[in-house]
């Protein structure tokens, strides 16, 4: 991975919260795994989360996406109105673009 | 398929959220600011602490409280980090207990 990736997705962008299945330390919750969402915004970049929890501090700095999902698309059984979204931040290795 | 975090409970049922207040006790301040001087100080991150929290078995982490498992996790931390010994803390900790503490008679 370079040092410094580039940021992929621009606002409005498609993208696919993937399922990675990996063990340990992560961020990406299951009930957003697999669903698509739009881009929100670019966070800049961050060390991964994934890295630090285990004391690997100062790598690389990966993009970091808010990303904005449709609430009746996460939850088959959501009451509220048509319009509602939830925002996640997800970093980039956990998107695929749609 | 995915494997599911101790943590990570959104969309799960979850029955009434308990809301009465619960003033601090000395222990849980004087704790979270140790914690928070180790975090500062770049002895330990966030990220670690969560981890630990995600190691914790399922009927620990739900017997515990908040302020349990941010103790504990930053035990955890600091004896993997080799900074404290694990023997000598419950030594120490059974002494301040039999002495008693500004939270508990000894």
């Amino acid at each position: 991975m370079p040092a410094e990736s580039k940021a992929a997705y621009a606002p409005g962008d498609r993208v696919r919260i993937l399922d990675l299945g990996k063990p340990g330390h992560v961020r990406t919750p299951v009930y957003a795994r697999n669903k698509v969402g739009i881009i929100d915004r670019y966070c800049g970049r961050f060390e991964n989360p994934e890295e630090r929890a285990y004391g690997r501090v100062g790598r690389a700095r990966i993009p970091l996406y808010r990303v904005r999902l449709r609430q009746r698309d996460l939850w088959t059984d959501y009451e509220g109105a048509e319009a509602d979204t939830l925002v996640l931040e997800i970093y980039d290795h956990w998107l695929r673009p749609v | 398929m995915a494997e599911r975090l101790i943590t990570d409970i959104g969309g799960l049922p979850a029955g009434e959220v308990p809301r009465q207040e619960a003033p601090p006790l000395f222990w849980q301040k004087h704790m979270l600011a140790m914690f928070n001087v180790l975090w500062s100080n770049g002895i330990l991150n966030l990220d670690e602490y969560r981890r630990t929290m995600e190691e914790m078995s399922p009927e620990d982490y739900n017997r515990s409280t908040f302020y349990g498992r941010r103790l504990d996790g930053m035990i955890e931390l600091l004896v993997e980090k080799g900074l404290i010994d694990r023997a000598e803390l419950g030594a120490r900790t059974d002494d301040i207990l039999r002495k008693g503490t500004r939270d508990h008679a000894g």
